[in-house]
């Protein structure tokens, strides 16, 4: 049983770490609390799914719209309401709050706009494709869902790291003002990341919604609980960390249920992030949020 | 007559839950006064709920006594986690009393003693208005007592500058500790009292989104001064009964409110310094000074 | 006051003066239409509405109309309590349908008892409802009527000498479901592997499920709703768990399939309702909704359905005089009297018996259908 376990906690553990990067991503750019990312995951099962079903198309044109349409909806939330905030240079409680607005407003508008009742995805886009090596069972697309969370994480961690705009970004979030004194495009930078956050949030929501075929207003919800926990226990900004992080939490669970009881998956798992906060609280890969002068 | 005995009957419920609410909005408040966003306060009003509700059912302890439990129940927890947790600032505080929130609730949602999921039931309602009214007026006197003495300056010179405070000589650990038990104080009051009144109560009302509610009707009051957070808290509390009639977009209206607020008022809606300007401003204009 | 709630006041107020004049019956509906629950209390209402329009099409009621007041009490109990007491003391309604979670029942069926009007819950399956007094019905058969059925049939046709057990234990309903599995296999004598649980929302069971796998059982009982277990069916099989799975009432769904496919042949579930069931009033109820909401109904539908039949037989037989507290109570004294055969088969009320030791409110009295599912189907189980 225990292999078998394993590879559960690894696949649980990526489809956090697929959530938590956006999430994370934000935050380390623009020091923002997003809340609205659960939401950004929803919109973007939605969208790929209506435009599969509805409109018949390829599961590709699927993940594009799952991109775009959350990507534009996390610009929107950054230009009306992040911007504004910024420029006020207001506490980070405040931006955290206003997110919550947002995704209240848009999970209410799915709730009308879909129903509430909860979606699948058609038969055709479900592949059944099960690997069997042993006494372990594993599906086509939770390994997928596996190696695109190591792809993204290793792809961002690099651009950010040896690319231009990458390191305008990580000067950004030492000091936007110093950043900005050096001819970085700030503004631009930040909304291009929300954009780009918003957009691994839908792509993220679409594999998850693919894999467990429930595509629901309120699916974000839960999810976001977890990636608050991930982002912590990997230190919030920071890539690895959200890779990693969706592992830690991913094995905690698992083995907790297997081993202990399936009642207290959760409760390890936040009593755990309760611990690490006492004893280190920036996380595994973290930095403290230095009080800027 | 008739039409009051009507209206009470059929508002009653809302109204205690006003009150209710505007006592949670004042215990975020108070940790908020200390510069502390603690996001436990819906976990300590589920633990006074059930202590409160526990000794009513099975012990049939006196009401007064019973609300004593309820509001000291969770001032013992607070206490115990207080001192670890109260060392961590800002967001990570606020995670940290999350974590705590989400973890007390799982362990109430699997004892026997507590129901389990299915809550207790058939409390009986011993909450009546006066209650509300004396102990919500209690609280913000106390409150506004609190404000003006050495404790209260304390807290304000904390959460100004942490570093400062204490080069001065204030003991910051426990002015922290202070604030955060008077608070997890008043919510397990409220807790109790909501018990009380509406005969049933479940590990779901006391989690996340609950902590969440609270939090928004603090700041949507405004923390400037007490009338703030029992404003926030009526606004928030009455305005879906009023968006009824919008049916599946009050939820949407909400979150519209609260963006608008965040993005036009973002000192709240009651702030006693923009009242000020205003009140100086309209009678400069009234007695035509330039 | 401000100005929109006087304004909605005076409405209601106009709206109470014509419709006491035109004789209308007003029945009140209390529901989750937003939120959590609104897969269930949607369906629902829908339900109600349909009874509810055949009926007025008809002709009504001794030629009175049936007016639904809907309210939306989004399965949360505080706002249960507050749409009962404006649906009982504003809206002045003969009796509540709803709501739609146990846990508002619990606190919102206490006003309506107390206010002497019938709070008639449609889908509240856990314990101590009727209990809480003689206002309080429920047509919703409960888990303790149902599983014994389900379980021993299912246990002679595959010969289970042992089963693992999987519930989600932060919902009153399948909390309460499992309650009564756990009596069940201890009276039948059949030893549990193992128990597993889960939460709501949970879409990741295969921690749980490689547990039960490891322990061998012969099957799988499961107390938990459509959604989740349906992907729970998927997922054991993904795991090469191939036993079979035995339901509670909450697998009586057509959204069952349409996760689950071939996953969940030889599943084993009791019910008052199934799509299937060739009964003509059945097949009426089953074509009307699909023709009037473009979708499957669900058990939920269902019961719905027959609730708003059962108190329209009620009504037909009581003498609407005006005095609405009168009213109530003929309504209350007429509707245990109700025996019919509805969408759900031949339905009568059963009393039940408070903590008091008093005589409180009133059961479904019916007889479950058991179903296995062949072909992606629920097929009537008849001993084959």
């Amino acid at each position: 049983m225990l292999e078998q376990q394993l590879v559960n906690a690894l696949t649980l553990g990526s489809v956090y770490a697929l959530f938590s990067l956006g999430f994370t991503l934000v935050f380390g750019v623009l020091e923002v609390i997003n809340l609205s990312h659960g939401a950004m995951f929803m919109a973007g099962s939605f969208a790929a799914m209506t435009v599969v079903t509805r409109f018949k198309a390829p599961l590709a044109v699927g993940i594009l719209a799952a991109m775009l349409v959350s990507g534009l909806l996390g610009l929107a939330i950054d230009a009306l309401i992040l911007k504004r905030l910024r420029a006020r240079h207001a506490p980070h409680l405040i931006p955290m709050i206003a997110t919550i607005g947002a995704t209240t407003v848009l999970t209410s508008a799915a709730q009308g706009l879909f129903g509430v009742e909860v979606q699948r995805f058609p038969d055709e886009l479900l592949s059944t494709r099960e690997f069997i090596f042993g006494s372990v069972h594993v599906r086509a697309l939770e390994l997928a869902i596996v190696g695109i969370a190591f792809l993204l994480m290793t792809t961002l961690f690099l651009v950010l790291r040896h690319t231009r705009q990458g390191r305008a970004l990580r000067a950004i979030a030492e000091s936007p003002k110093a950043a900005a004194l050096l001819g970085v495009n700030v503004e631009g930078l930040f909304m291009a990341t929300s954009f780009t956050a918003a957009a691994l949030g839908g792509v993220a929501g679409l594999l998850i919604g693919l894999n467990f075929n429930s595509v629901t207003p309120l699916m974000g919800q839960p999810i976001l609980h977890k990636g608050i926990a991930v982002v912590i226990l990997g230190g919030m900004g920071d890539i690895r960390g959200a890779l990693f992080g969706g592992l830690f939490l991913g094995f905690a669970e698992v083995l907790s249920k297997a081993y202990l009881s399936s009642q207290m998956g959760d409760a390890v798992a936040f009593g755990l992030l309760f611990l690490i906060l006492l004893v280190r609280p920036a996380g595994l890969f973290g930095r403290v949020l230095e009080r800027k002068a | 007559m008739e039409a009051f005995a009507d209206f009470w009957a059929t508002y009653s419920t809302l109204i205690f839950t006003v009150g209710i609410h505007a006592l949670l909005a004042l215990s975020l408040w108070l940790t908020l006064s200390c510069g502390l966003l603690s996001l436990a306060n819906a976990a300590f009003m589920g633990i006074g709920a059930y202590t409160a509700a526990l000794l009513t059912l099975h012990l049939h302890w006196p009401f007064p006594m019973v609300l004593a439990a309820g509001a000291l129940a969770p001032a013992a927890v607070a206490l115990v986690i207080g001192a670890p947790t109260l060392r961590l600032s800002g967001v990570y505080l606020a995670m940290a009393t999350l974590a705590f929130g989400e973890v007390t609730r799982i362990l109430v949602l699997n004892l026997e003693i507590t129901g389990g999921p299915e809550g207790l039931n058939g409390i009986p309602l011993l909450t009546t208005w006066w209650h509300i009214v004396l102990i919500l007026a209690a609280a913000g006197y106390a409150l506004a007592r609190l404000r003006r003495s050495r404790m209260g300056r304390a807290f304000e010179a904390i959460r100004e500058d942490e570093v400062a405070a204490r080069m001065m000589g204030i003991d910051v650990e426990g002015h922290k500790l202070a604030a955060f038990t008077l608070g997890a104080v008043l919510a397990g009051l409220a807790g109790a009292l909501n018990a009380h009144s509406t005969f049933f109560i479940s590990p779901r009302e006391y989690g996340f989104e609950n902590a969440v509610d609270i939090l928004t009707m603090t700041i949507l009051g405004g923390i400037s001064s007490l009338i703030g957070p029992v404003l926030g808290a009526t606004i928030l509390t009455l305005l879906p009964e009023l968006l009824r009639f919008l049916h599946a977009y009050r939820l949407a209206v909400n979150g519209l409110i609260l963006i608008g607020v965040v993005l036009f008022l973002p000192t709240g809606l009651w702030d006693s310094r923009r009242l000020r300007q205003l009140v100086g401003a309209w009678r400069t204009r009234r007695e035509g000074k330039p | 006051m401000n100005r929109a709630t006087k304004h909605l006041l005076f409405a209601a107020a106009g709206l109470l003066a014509v419709s006491a004049m035109a004789g209308d019956l007003k029945i009140g509906v209390a529901e989750a239409l937003t939120g959590g629950a609104a897969q269930y209390g949607v369906p629902i209402r829908n339900g109600f509405q349909l009874a509810a329009d055949e009926i007025n099409a008809k002709g009504g009621i001794n030629g009175n109309k049936l007016v639904l007041v809907i309210e939306d009490e989004q399965g949360k109990k505080e706002e249960a309590i507050n749409v009962f007491k404006k649906l009982i003391f504003q809206d002045k309604v003969l009796m509540i349908f709803g709501p739609t979670l146990s846990n508002s029942m619990f606190a919102a069926g206490p006003v309506a008892n107390a206010a002497k009007v019938v709070a008639f819950g449609t889908s509240n399956t856990a314990n101590g409802i009727s209990e809480m007094g003689p206002y309080i019905f429920r047509n919703s058969v409960m888990e303790s009527d149902v599983l014994p059925v389900t379980v021993s049939t299912a246990v002679k046709h595959y010969k289970i000498k042992k089963v693992a057990v999987i519930y989600g234990n932060d919902d009153a309903f399948t909390k309460s479901g499992y309650d009564v599995f756990k009596k069940v296999l201890e009276d039948q004598k059949i030893p549990v592997t193992t128990t597993e649980t889960y939460v709501k929302g949970d879409v990741d069971f295969k921690a749980q499920l490689t547990k039960i796998k490891a322990t061998n059982p012969d099957a799988v009982i499961c107390s938990g709703l459509a959604e989740e277990a349906a992907t729970l069916m998927v997922q054991a099989r993904g795991l090469g768990l191939k036993v079979p799975f035995i339901g509670g009432n909450g697998f009586n769904s057509p959204k069952l399939f349409e996760v689950s496919k071939t996953a969940g042949e030889g599943t084993f579930v009791g019910s008052p309702w199934a799509n299937t069931n060739p009964t003509p009033a059945n097949q009426h109820f089953v074509e009307a909704y699909r023709a009037k909401y473009g979708s499957e109904p669900n058990q939920f539908a269902a019961q719905a359905f027959d609730a708003m039949t059962i108190a329209a037989a009620a009504l037909k037989t009581i003498k609407v005089t005006g005095n609405l507290a009168n009213d109530r109570e003929a309504l209350h004294a007429a509707l245990p009297k109700v025996a019919l055969s509805g969408a759900t088969g031949p339905f009568k009320f059963r009393q039940s018996v408070g903590k008091d030791g008093k005589p409180a409110g009133y059961d479904a009295d019916q007889k479950p259908f058991i179903y296995v599912i062949r072909d992606g189907k629920f097929v009537l189980f008849t001993g084959k």
